[in-house]
């Protein structure tokens, strides 16, 4: 696919296909993504609604039920292929190996269990762990991820905890088989601001320390600028461009990716007008031919409402563009 | 401040084809299409209700006209040829000459009518009391909620005896067999408006929150023009599914009060008054007579309730 | 003489009843409880302006929003617009005229259009209900205009709502915000539900309608960069409390309100341009059970004896005993 493939990877998505069969159609959700993310690494995949960004992440985590399915490509976690497992294998990877932070904090937790039983049981099921070694386990994993007072709040039900808190509990749980890799699916999107910036911080914290490589989707920008070292921008199910963050996010190139940046209203620059995409994402019933952004694309010619153009490497990123085909040819 | 009552008329009008072509992409009929139970259970009861309207051209005798009966053909077993008329009983007759397979006709046509009658009846009392609930809230949805309460801790059946019994009370005797069908639709209707009343409610609780509601509020429209207009339209969906499995369950009733003997008299027989009519005959060997009344009222049944089974999947979003 | 402001927002007050049902409450001996989830906020909106409503969850600032269009009664306070009073009884007669002129905007715009009617039918329904044009043929056209004017095309009248997008649904209900010739128009977090490509649109939209009708805005929103980038004054609500009004470009240039400043620096840095911040700490607290004194205290770096003792009132649109008194954190302030 173009891309390199790095040695250290803790996740390797190659050519990842996924497929809804409904009444009407096979609708393809994702087509052909590929990335690798490292340890400690954060990879931020962003889009908007309907880009499949959150698909993906479900993919990797073997989440997709039917009528979804995985129609293509392959997924590996520490070199080994993970997407054709049984269901049972799959289940022992995810929580041991892999684990999922998910936007509602509330409906991770079970409200009719107090915090602690909910961490301890967890532990206990990956880990060869007593009970009071699972314990005190909980309890050092609230206290990295920022509780107050563990040791008093482990007693506590969901309900007693505020949102903030209850997502940390969530956090805490994610990591308690000590994962090698985690998925965060809009994990601050639920939260006030002033809370978000707490989170993503503890997300970024975690994953340095840690080593864990991360995969955070989010449709907002501001919170991939703030934790992520590299971005997927996603449209359509496919990547439109992928890259180190400082240069995606400041120095755009793929036409949806600039136009998207464009759009963002932020505190610095005070503007008249924001740069506005015209329309808006194609349903995955009626994705154009070629480039899935063409109709919107002011700098789209004749080539790409025929050929589908994939990640080709572009000043140390990989842009899916016909634009910059030509220049990477010659240069 | 007169803002016309009338809906608005839609610009350009619809052709029948193009009508015709939102139809056919619709997830209703996407749904319909992929789903033989439901396919089935609609054909056997367009069958039965076409049978039912069209009864006195399609019944091969006028199984209530006494003039048309002839004693002679009494106790024909099915199959057999009347030994007055030399008439073929597809299904027999009873004591008096009277062909089962005609009787059904007639008496699927009024149980089909008592049970259509009274849930409409139902539903436009519980739609209405239902809206008012949700949507006036305090002293009147208290009163209108806990009556509705009491009404579903009693079996309908006894409720619809009841009204049935208070009835006779008030009419009198001369006069039962012309307002028979009247009181026992309303029987029936009064015994099942409660659930689609707490079923309004519990959508109009939802619907009245939202933001399209806020919106007509304030363009000033009045509280019943937003419930008519805005709230009545979008709370029907799970009202016509209840109305659905209710069709059936109003036969039913319809066919127990029947039974009972405190529904419809002879002179004007429903499914329920031809089984009660042979049940007499169970016992001494002529079973046809009690059989295939009862047989018609299953297969009825049955099919409405699948029918209602699917719709209740097919409009149910978390399902599709 | 300056004129009188369009909108005048006085004392503006509004508790709601949280208590535990009667039964409950007598067996668990547990008394009323109220949340008072507007508290004092007086505030007004110049004719032609935008003026913006921010705060975090829990801040009050739809219920004011709810109060001002009168979807929601007042516990207190006075609101008045062009003049007529939204609160007095005495006044029904004025307002029903003002009504025409007073429409909103909402935050989702799948539950703002009603499902089962024809945008057509859902735009005419405000130019019927005020009798604003007569005849079938001219509602017509005016439908057709408004559909033109939002961006859409003509024959969209003749679809559901279902069969748009997000942002093309928002467009419908400005259309229909518009149709009756509003001048005032309430923005409660109006492209909070939509994607950001989606929300530029909306947001210019918004600002080319206004130049183009001299429309006023009152806008809620807890995104300070979309606040910043419509407003020309700016509110900032905390648990019910207006903490600090002043000029958009003088809040993000020079935030004063220790909230202020902590909701800015949570905001996060796109430009990465490494902005020094305060890192920010603690949550909302419960607001039926509000701290005492000023309400931002457990959480403020400046806050002394006389914060949690003393609500502070506004001064020169600052609630905060720290700023009269000149008592300053030493912190870079962004740019």
């Amino acid at each position: 696919m173009g891309q390199h493939i790095m040695s250290d990877a803790v996740i390797s998505v190659r050519n990842l296909q996924v497929e809804f069969v409904t009444r009407r159609a096979t609708l393809r959700a994702i087509d052909g993504v590929s990335f690798d993310i490292a340890k400690g690494e954060v990879l931020g995949v962003v889009g908007e609604s309907g880009a499949g960004k959150s698909v993906t992440g479900a993919a990797i985590i073997g989440l997709i039920e039917p009528p979804g399915r995985i129609s293509g490509g392959e997924i590996l976690l520490n070199g080994r292929r993970i997407d054709n497992l049984p269901p049972d294998e799959m289940r022992k990877i995810r929580g041991r190996k892999v684990a999922m932070i998910f936007q509602d904090p509330l409906t991770s937790l079970n409200p009719l269990f107090r915090v602690g039983e909910q961490l301890i049981e967890t532990i206990r099921t990956h880990l060869p762990m007593n009970e009071r070694q699972a314990r005190d386990r909980a309890i050092e994993l609230l206290t990295e991820v920022g509780i107050p007072a563990p040791e008093k709040r482990i007693d506590g039900y969901p309900h007693e905890f505020s949102g903030g808190m209850r997502q940390r509990v969530v956090i805490a749980l994610a990591l308690c088989a000590e994962p090698d890799f985690i998925v965060a699916d809009e994990p601050t999107t639920a939260l006030d601001v002033s809370v978000q910036a707490q989170i993503i911080s503890l997300i970024k914290k975690l994953g340095r320390e840690r080593g864990m490589a991360v995969m955070l989707v989010t449709h907002d920008m501001g919170v991939i600028a703030e934790t992520a070292d590299r971005v997927a921008v996603m449209y359509a199910g496919r990547v439109a461009e992928i890259g180190p963050v400082r240069d995606v996010v400041q120095r755009p190139m793929h036409p949806y990716a600039k136009g998207l940046m464009g759009a963002i209203p932020t505190l610095e620059a005070a503007t008249d007008r924001l740069v506005q995409i015209p329309g808006s994402m194609p349903r995955l019933s009626s994705i154009p031919r070629g480039c899935a952004f063409n109709p919107r694309c002011g700098e789209a010619f004749a080539r790409c409402f025929v050929d589908q153009p994939v990640p080709l490497p572009v000043q140390g990123r990989h842009v899916a563009c016909h634009l910059y085909e030509t220049m990477e040819a010659v240069r | 401040m007169s803002h016309r009552a009338a809906a608005p008329q839609p610009r350009l009008k619809l052709t029948w084809k193009e009508r015709v072509a939102i139809w056919r992409d619709s997830d209703l009929w996407l749904s319909f299409k992929a789903s033989p139970v439901a396919i089935m259970s609609t054909a056997v009861t367009l069958l039965i209700v076409i049978a039912a309207i069209f009864a006195d051209v399609l019944a091969p005798q006028d199984a209530f006209d006494p003039v048309a009966l002839n004693l002679l053909d009494g106790f024909a077993h099915p199959m057999e040829r009347g030994a007055g008329s030399n008439m073929l009983f597809v299904m027999g007759s009873d004591e008096q000459g009277r062909d089962i397979f005609s009787a059904l006709f007639y008496g699927t046509r009024l149980s089909l009518l008592v049970g259509v009658a009274s849930v409409i009846f139902s539903m436009v009392l519980g739609i209405g009391l239902g809206l008012l609930a949700g949507y006036l809230g305090g002293k009147i949805e208290m009163l209108i909620m806990r009556v509705a309460d009491i009404q579903l801790s009693f079996p309908a059946i006894l409720i619809a005896l009841l009204i049935f019994g208070v009835a006779r009370g008030l009419i009198p005797p001369q006069q039962y067999e012309t307002t028979a069908v009247f009181v026992i639709i309303i029987a029936i209707g009064l015994s099942n408006w409660a659930q689609y009343a707490r079923t309004v409610r519990a959508s109009t609780l939802v619907e009245r929150n939202k933001e399209y509601v806020q919106a007509a509020r304030l363009m000033g429209i009045s509280g019943f023009g937003i419930m008519a207009r805005h709230v009545l339209p979008n709370v029907m969906g799970p009202v016509l599914v209840i109305a659905t499995i209710n069709l059936a369950l109003a036969i039913i009733e319809e066919a127990t009060l029947s039974f009972l003997g405190v529904g419809l008299p002879i002179t004007q027989p429903s499914l329920g008054t031809l089984i009660r009519s042979g049940q007499k005959f169970l016992l001494s060997g002529e079973w046809w007579i009690l059989f295939f009344p009862a047989m018609m009222l299953v297969i009825l049944a049955l099919a409405i309730n699948l029918l209602g089974d699917w719709l209740r999947d097919a409009l149910n979003p978390k399902l599709r | 003489m300056s004129p009188r402001p369009y909108v005048e927002v006085t004392d503006l007050r509004k508790v709601f009843d949280v208590s535990k049902p009667w039964l409950n409450r007598v067996i668990e001996r547990s008394p009323k409880q109220f949340l008072k989830a507007v508290d004092g906020v007086s505030f007004d909106i110049k004719k032609g302006e935008t003026f913006a409503l921010v705060g975090e969850s829990g801040s009050g600032k739809s219920t004011v929003a709810k109060m001002v269009v009168g979807l929601l009664g007042v516990s207190g306070g006075e609101v008045t617009i062009d003049g007529i009073s939204m609160t007095d009884p005495a006044q029904r007669a004025q307002r029903a005229r003002l009504r025409r002129k007073m429409q909103m905007i909402f935050q989702d715009p799948y539950a703002s259009l009603n499902p089962r009617w024809r945008v057509d039918r859902i735009i005419a329904e405000p130019i019927r209900a005020f009798n604003v044009i007569e005849g079938e043929a001219n509602i017509v056209a005016r439908v057709g205009e408004l559909l033109t004017l939002v961006g859409l095309h003509p024959d969209d009248g003749r679809k559901f709502p279902h069969e748009f997008s997000g942002g093309q649904r928002q467009r419908v209900a400005i259309a229909r915000a518009l149709a009756s010739n509003a001048d005032f128009i309430v923005c409660d977090e109006p492209t909070s539900a939509l994607d950001v490509s989606v929300q530029a649109q909306i947001l210019n939209l918004m600002r080319d309608l206004q130049e183009k009708f001299g429309l006023t805005y009152l806008f809620i929103s807890h995104n300070l960069a979309v606040v910043r980038h419509m407003a020309t004054r700016i509110g900032v609500m905390y648990l019910g409390r207006l903490v600090e009004v002043s000029d958009a470009k003088e809040m993000f240039s020079h935030p004063r309100h220790p909230y202020t400043r902590m909701l800015l620096d949570a905001v996060p840095d796109l430009a990465m341009s490494g902005r020094a911040r305060i890192p920010v700490a603690g949550e909302i607290p419960n607001p039926i059970n509000p701290p005492s004194g000023c309400t931002f205290h457990p959480r403020c770096p400046l806050a002394n004896e006389r914060c949690r003792a003393e609500n502070p009132l506004p001064i020169k649109g600052v609630a905060c005993h720290a700023v009269v008194e000149g008592r300053t954190l030493l912190i870079p302030v962004p740019a």
